[in-house]
């Protein structure tokens, strides 16, 4: 009697059941209906599909066109390797150095964490206080240090670096956190015998931190990518509609714009799945590239 | 076993019971806390409302949902907000305020609510194209209708000036207030780089000159974010190469005369973005910053509407909410003018009208506990006393308009009522009629089109293409 409650799967799947259905009915069913509307004509949001577009694979053909779309998946690729690079790498750095401290570390875990917690668009709006062209934080300081001119830090060359900077410094906090308890796994034994050995700081991190790091900075690598590719609300509050001139689009902001400000739906849901597929495509990728290892 | 069973069936029931009772009570508090939200917590409110209605008291205890334009800078935000509180003392009713800046997103908002079935009781909104959707879709009532059961309703309005609908030709928004389009000046600029106050006779060509002595001077001539809010010099770029009698008609194609008349205000815009007369960031500021140069001395025009008076009246106030804060010095240096003409045009021919109203939605008529209170609403707020209040220095559809006191009104308020006191013509926006995506292409596209990188005749072409596919 005791083993074969093991064995009996019927209570299990009754507590699983809740999560399924909720899962079916908001992810599922609207994810199936996304790609049906993909196909169909939509007069606006909202509104109940009536006919297919003719030919069905209107949106599909006509994203092959849209310059706009090549835009938006090139900004996201570059928001991936700005997320890998700066947010990743930064952290990793940081949690390094906050590792060696003696004391302080909690206070910088607070420090660095606290972006996190603050709305997005609250972000955003900060930011664009301080990059605004006038009396901006920015140019103020730069007009301390004896710049003449302003800078208009939305324009089209230097708009993404604008972008992207912020959704960095957001998300920096948030890998150096699992980067830091990761950090706290390593035993002490292990640095004790290597400096007994007469290893150097550099060579502790070298041949033992980063190391015994490296399945959790997989994870931080594929949960940055994936994260990437999600990235939305701050860069529509910096720049709406990808100003300037189309030029800042994600695949995400560029999806909004089209199903929300030029009630374009239909082709809106097929930018949808678009962003499914390379969300996909992408975790395979990453997956493949930040390969777990066993020890 | 059958106990286990019992007991992993109850408690997995639990569960579905808890988590409905979290989304529930989420919900509801959700609507108490935020604006925003209410119009989507308002489905599960009126579920609840017959019981709440049953034990509430005859005076009237209704809740409304109200969504108006009548947010943000516009100048009839806090009358809006004065008279919300003064109807529902009066009547015991209560009113959820769903309003918000009158923009894109609000319009998207505002049809998507109908579509999902979520629509306000009252809505305060655009009585053009932007209408169109949930009138064919039968989701307000006539005022014909309303007539049927209310014979006063709306009978202290000037019948000729309730806009009818593009739909079916039938009235349904009962004007409350009428706009105007006009050019406002920052005085101190023009008095600095030495051009004189334009005036009735202003022409394209003098505005030109004026610019480059304004841009001379190391100002911005134009407060215009054209990546933002080109909408304003749109209209009137149009204006500009046509006629009053000839704006409203929206072309067949680019190549018609009236398609070339679009052509052309585009490639006008262009030609002054060429000569460097927007603000250097016209194409990635919003139109608050460039709202921000004109009222603090950076830029000399800006062309908006009759309610930027508000706006510009609360950058002059230490403290926005509060009018006794006012530097009336400051406002001094704000005047309101004609927009410089050409060809059958003239700098007095401006935009306005009457392009919005109350409508009452089908939800709310054909709730008999509502029925009463939205139209009480909708009376209280066009009554021959309140509709002075919001109109000020504009037009009103009333049939007998009490005289304007003007010492109640500010120096901008007064600049404003001479100037309208010289209009010759006012045509509506043709761009209320041109609604949608077919705008995409010269609204949004407009930096493209500026840049060169898109021509004008192909952005007006592809937008007249999605129009006659609408």
């Amino acid at each position: 009697m005791g083993a074969n409650i093991y064995r009996n799967k019927k209570p299990a799947l009754a507590f699983l059941l809740p999560a399924f259905l909720f899962m079916v009915l908001f992810l599922y069913y609207p994810f199936f209906k996304t790609i049906i509307n993909s196909f169909m004509h939509l007069k606006q949001l909202g509104a109940t599909a009536t006919e297919f577009n003719a030919p069905w694979y209107t949106n599909y053909e006509e994203m092959l066109h849209d310059p706009h779309v090549w835009t938006s998946v090139k900004n996201t690729i570059i928001m991936m390797l700005v997320t890998l690079v700066g947010q990743v790498g930064i952290a990793i750095i940081l949690a390094l150095m906050v590792d060696n401290i003696g004391r302080g570390k909690q206070i910088f875990r607070t420090l660095y964490f606290f972006p996190i917690v603050i709305s997005a668009t609250a972000l955003g709006l900060m930011f664009n206080l301080i990059f605004l062209r006038d009396k901006g934080m920015v140019n103020q300081v730069l007009e301390m240090l004896g710049k003449q001119d302003l800078t208009d830090w939305k324009a089209e060359g230097i708009a993404l670096v604008t972008m992207m900077a912020p959704v960095m410094w957001q998300y920096v906090g948030f890998y150096f956190v699992i980067l830091v308890t990761g950090l706290n796994n390593i035993s002490d034994e292990l640095y004790e015998a290597a400096t007994i050995d007469g290893a150097t700081a550099l060579q502790r991190v070298r041949y033992i931190s980063v190391p015994m790091l490296h399945n959790v900075i997989c994870t931080c690598s594929v949960l940055a990518v994936t994260g990437a590719l999600k990235v939305f609300d701050l860069p529509w509050v910096m720049f709406p509609k990808g100003m300037p001139l189309k030029t800042t689009f994600l695949t995400g902001t560029y999806m909004y714009y089209q199903t929300m400000e030029t009630k374009n739906v239909d082709y809106g849901a097929a930018l949808a799945v678009l962003i499914v597929v390379l969300g996909v495509v992408l975790a395979k990728v990453v997956n493949a590239i930040f390969r777990e290892k066993d020890y | 076993m059958k106990k286990k069973r019992m007991m992993a069936a109850m408690l997995a029931g639990a569960m579905v019971l808890s988590m409905t009772a979290c989304g529930n009570s989420g919900g509801a508090e959700k609507a108490a806390s935020t604006e925003g939200d209410a119009a989507k917590e308002a489905p599960a409110a009126e579920a609840e409302a017959p019981a709440a209605e049953a034990e509430a008291p005859a005076g009237g205890s209704v809740e409304l949902v109200v969504t108006t334009t009548f947010a943000g800078e516009d100048s009839n935000a806090q009358n809006y907000k004065d008279a919300v509180k003064a109807w529902e003392a009066e009547t015991g009713n209560s009113v959820v305020d769903t309003s918000a800046t009158a923009d894109e997103t609000f319009k998207t908002r505002v049809a998507t609510d109908f579509e999902t079935g979520s629509e306000p009781d009252v809505l305060f909104f655009f009585n053009g194209a932007d209408s169109n959707s949930f009138i064919e879709a039968g989701k307000v009532v006539s005022i014909d209708e309303i007539r049927a059961e209310y014979p006063d309703y709306a009978s202290n309005m000037n019948e000729d000036l309730i806009t009818a609908s593009l739909v079916d030709n039938k009235k349904y928004a009962v004007p409350a207030n009428g706009f105007w389009e006009a050019m406002f000046v920052n005085t101190e600029i023009l008095e600095a780089a030495g051009v004189a106050m334009p005036g009735k006779d202003y022409t394209m060509d003098q505005f030109k000159a004026d610019c480059e002595k304004i841009k001379a001077a190391g100002y911005a001539p134009i407060a215009a974010a054209l990546g933002n809010i080109p909408h304003y010099w749109w209209e009137f770029a149009i204006f500009n190469n046509q006629s009053p009698a000839t704006h409203l008609e929206i072309p067949e194609s680019a190549g018609d005369e009236n398609g070339q008349a679009w052509v052309q205000g585009m490639n006008d815009i262009k030609e002054l973005y060429e000569l460097g007369y927007f603000p250097e960031n016209t194409l990635s500021a919003t139109d608050d910053e460039t709202f921000a140069m004109f009222t603090e001395g950076k830029a000399a025009f800006l062309i908006d509407g009759s309610w930027k008076v508000g706006g510009i009246v609360g950058a002059c106030q230490a403290d926005p909410s509060d009018p006794a804060t006012l530097d009336a010095e400051k406002l001094d240096k704000f005047d309101v003018t004609y927009v410089p003409g050409k060809g059958d045009r003239k700098a007095t021919d401006l935009v306005g009208g009457l392009s919005s109203g109350y409508f009452i939605t089908r939800k709310a008529w054909d709730d008999p506990a509502k029925r009463d209170a939205a139209v009480s609403f909708v009376e209280y707020l066009t009554s021959d006393e309140m509709v002075p209040k919001f109109a000020q220095h504009g037009a009103s559809a009333l049939k007998n308009a009490p005289e304007v006191d003007a010492s109640e009104f500010n120096v901008l308020q007064v600049k404003a009522m001479n100037m309208m006191a010289g209009t010759t013509s006012l045509t509506g926006a043709v761009q209320d009629l041109f609604a949608g995506d077919c705008r995409v292409s010269t609204f949004d596209g407009m930096p493209e089109i500026v840049t060169g990188r898109v021509a004008a005749e192909d952005a007006v072409a592809e937008g007249l293409e999605a129009y006659h596919n609408q």
